[in-house]
């Protein structure tokens, strides 16, 4: 029955903007594929897909702040939590099936625009190795976990139905201005290729798995976190 | 205590800051019998009730609802499916319609009673296909209560359950409540409403600045609180009337109005004794009982 | 059946509902062997907690003007006891109603002479547990 509200609640978030952001990276792959003429090199096409990247990580990253909006603590603004903690459920429990819809849910919004994109590369022109497409899809969801946890603890930490929110943006701002040095650090740059990625917008070497899973002990500790905040939390 | 009880706290008391917000609170609901819990705003009542519900940590003593401890996190999982609980706000998921509130309640509730869900929404006139974020305040409440009482609970809760309903919807709710008692839910619920509480309530206990101040069955009171007016021809002095029972005494003249928890017969004793031309006993109404028990001054002289 | 009970007694509810249904007894309104409404149906019927009504049917079982059977509900059986208390309530109602006329005719309001029946009858009270 949690599974229903947290579907119920999100639906049209989710699916709005699932539909709007395969649409959108789909069109810009094949656009930019088509509008170009079929002599032009190779390394032209990985142009597009590198840019139908961008554009999907900077929609993906507003569509997770939002969709990771709710929970336990804004149902104490619109007044419903003292309803939703008298029901004989633990608050683990229900944050654990909120977090893994959300979880799943930004795991799709990743998916399917990629699976549209590179769909769309394929019918406008040689298709793309996998590999490649793998990878970037590896680097956004590496460094966008941390972003997903971080949109997290903050919704369990801040009170107000679109503070939380803002201040999630407000980080995933601040990680794209973050000084040069700490580049190695941010998640941002993780998801933008960062060293990974030669002057052709291929990859250099093998998926950086090591990163990855740095980056997902980040992004579970932050959602740990927002679990125990929110079980020791009254209200 | 052998009796069970549905309802139990010892020395239950909750610390904000400095100031106790709840402060050594020893209550006890019996079960099979609606108990009202009175209080002035910011007395402390939602604060206990969400104490129970496992909503708000203690900050000292423990309490047992239906047996089970309400500071354990499991138990207090397992309690809650015993208990329905109406909150003050009584605000329930916007996105989500009449109908689906319905089915997502009787999820958690083994014992759901769908004919009992049917029949309130028949009574009620509940449009089932309406999201919850255009019912109006009164449709809002009656749902909140829909979806406590189709639970069968062995314990209800409401906290100011009649606010936002209008007469007819009152109605209603009092005869809800008290069928629903019948059939062997116990009710625990807070309200302002005194002509209410005194209609459906076996018990009443009030609370004030965080302490309990009285906790009596309401025929007990009825019985035993009286007022008795005196005319005393020699002047009325309050210090001959300082005895067991008295709650407060009233001059003014010749005239002396005694407001009295017991102890009655001793007073018009008293009374005669000291010269009454007339000695008149009424009953005192709750609200007053209420009043005088949290300390304030119905008339302002004294 | 047609139940009324108010605040303004004074009085414990069951003893108010007790009267009433004792009254609707004497004066005819329920025969021997006529069936009372479930606890259920009278609390919601007067809206009034089913802990009053159960408390009510108890004593008048007491008292011997009713009788519980379990499963199937409380039935009017007015016992010979109760036949007797019911007699002597009738006799001294009688006595009431005289009195009261006269005092009436002697210029008292209704509110002066119930106020001097309740102080009457607490320092009866006093006087019977002094004995």
């Amino acid at each position: 029955m949690l599974w229903y509200k947290v579907w119920l609640e999100t639906r049209a978030r989710f699916l709005i903007s699932l539909v709007g952001m395969t649409a959108l990276c789909a069109y810009r792959v094949y656009d930019g594929n088509h509008s170009a003429s079929s002599s032009i090199p190779i390394s032209y096409r990985y142009f597009i897909l590198h840019s139908g990247q961008q554009l999907l990580s900077v929609m993906w990253l507003v569509a997770v702040t939002l969709l990771m909006m709710g929970g336990l603590l804004q149902e104490k603004v619109t007044g419903s939590a003292s309803f939703t903690l008298a029901l004989p459920v633990s608050r683990a429990r229900m944050m654990k099936v909120r977090i893994c819809a959300g979880l799943m849910q930004s795991a799709l919004m990743i998916v399917v625009p990629w699976t549209a994109m590179y769909a769309a590369s394929y019918f406008s022109g040689p298709a793309h190795s996998l590999d490649q497409v793998l990878f970037y899809v590896v680097l956004l969801a590496g460094g966008g976990a941390v972003f997903v946890g971080t949109a997290l603890l903050i919704s369990s930490l801040v009170e107000g139905t679109y503070t939380a929110p803002m201040i999630s943006a407000g980080i995933v701002l601040a990680c794209g201005n973050a000084p040069k040095s700490l580049a190695f650090l941010n998640p941002m740059d993780f998801i933008g290729g960062r060293d990974y990625l030669g002057p052709d917008n291929l990859s250099n070497g093998p998926i950086p798995w090591g990163h990855v899973a740095a980056y997902m002990s980040v992004a579970a500790l932050l959602i740990v976190a927002s679990v125990k905040v929110l079980e020791r939390r009254d209200f | 205590m052998s009796s069970p009880t549905v309802i139990e706290t010892m020395g239950l008391s909750k610390l904000y800051g400095r100031s106790h917000a709840v402060r050594n609170l020893n209550l006890t609901v019996r079960p099979n019998r609606i108990t009202a819990f009175l209080g002035l705003n910011g007395a402390g009542k939602s604060t206990t009730i969400r104490m129970l519900l496992g909503m708000i940590m203690p900050s000292e003593g423990s309490g047992t609802v239906l047996g089970r401890r309400i500071d354990d996190p499991a138990e207090s999982v397992a309690l809650r499916r015993d208990v329905a609980y109406v909150s003050e706000d009584k605000r329930l998921y916007n996105y989500m319609t009449v109908e689906q509130m319905i089915r997502f309640t009787s999820g958690f509730v083994p014992g759901w009673r769908e004919d009992v869900a049917t029949a309130l929404l028949r009574r009620y006139e509940l449009p089932a296909g309406r999201k919850v974020r255009h019912l109006s305040k009164g449709m809002h409440t009656k749902l909140a209560l829909l979806l406590a009482i189709a639970r069968s609970p062995a314990l209800l809760i409401l906290d100011e359950p009649s606010e936002g309903l209008d007469p007819r919807g009152v109605e209603q709710l009092l005869e809800t409540l008290v069928a629903q008692c019948a059939e062997g839910t116990s009710i625990f619920f807070s309200s302002h409403q005194i002509e209410e509480v005194e209609r459906i309530s076996d018990q009443v206990c009030v609370i004030h600045h965080g302490r309990l101040v009285m906790d009596a069955a309401l025929d007990e009171l009825r019985e035993s609180w009286r007022r008795v007016d005196v005319v005393l021809p020699g002047g009325a002095h309050v210090g001959d009337f300082e005895m067991q029972g008295v709650e407060r005494v009233h001059t003014r003249g010749k005239q002396m109005s005694v407001v009295a928890s017991g102890n009655v017969d001793a007073i018009i004793t008293r009374a005669s004794e000291s010269g009454a031309t007339a000695i008149d006993v009424t009953p005192v109404g709750l609200r007053e009982i209420f009043l005088q028990t949290i300390d304030l001054d119905t008339s302002g002289e004294n | 059946m047609l139940f009324r009970l108010t605040d303004s007694a004074g009085q414990p509810r069951y003893l108010q509902l007790m009267q009433q249904i004792r009254h609707a007894i004497e004066s005819g309104a329920l025969s021997d062997g006529d069936q009372l409404p479930s606890i259920r149906t009278l609390a919601v019927d007067l809206v009034v907690s089913p802990g009053t009504v159960t408390k009510a049917y108890s004593e008048l079982e007491h008292e011997g003007f009713i009788a519980m059977h379990p499963g199937a509900g409380a039935f009017v059986c007015v016992s010979r006891r109760a036949r007797r208390l019911g007699d002597r309530v009738q006799a001294a109602r009688d006595r009431v109603d005289e009195l009261i006329g006269e005092l009436r005719d002697d210029g008292l309001l209704d509110d002066e002479i119930r106020r001097l029946f309740e102080a009457g009858l607490l320092s009866a009270a006093r006087t019977a547990a002094k004995r």
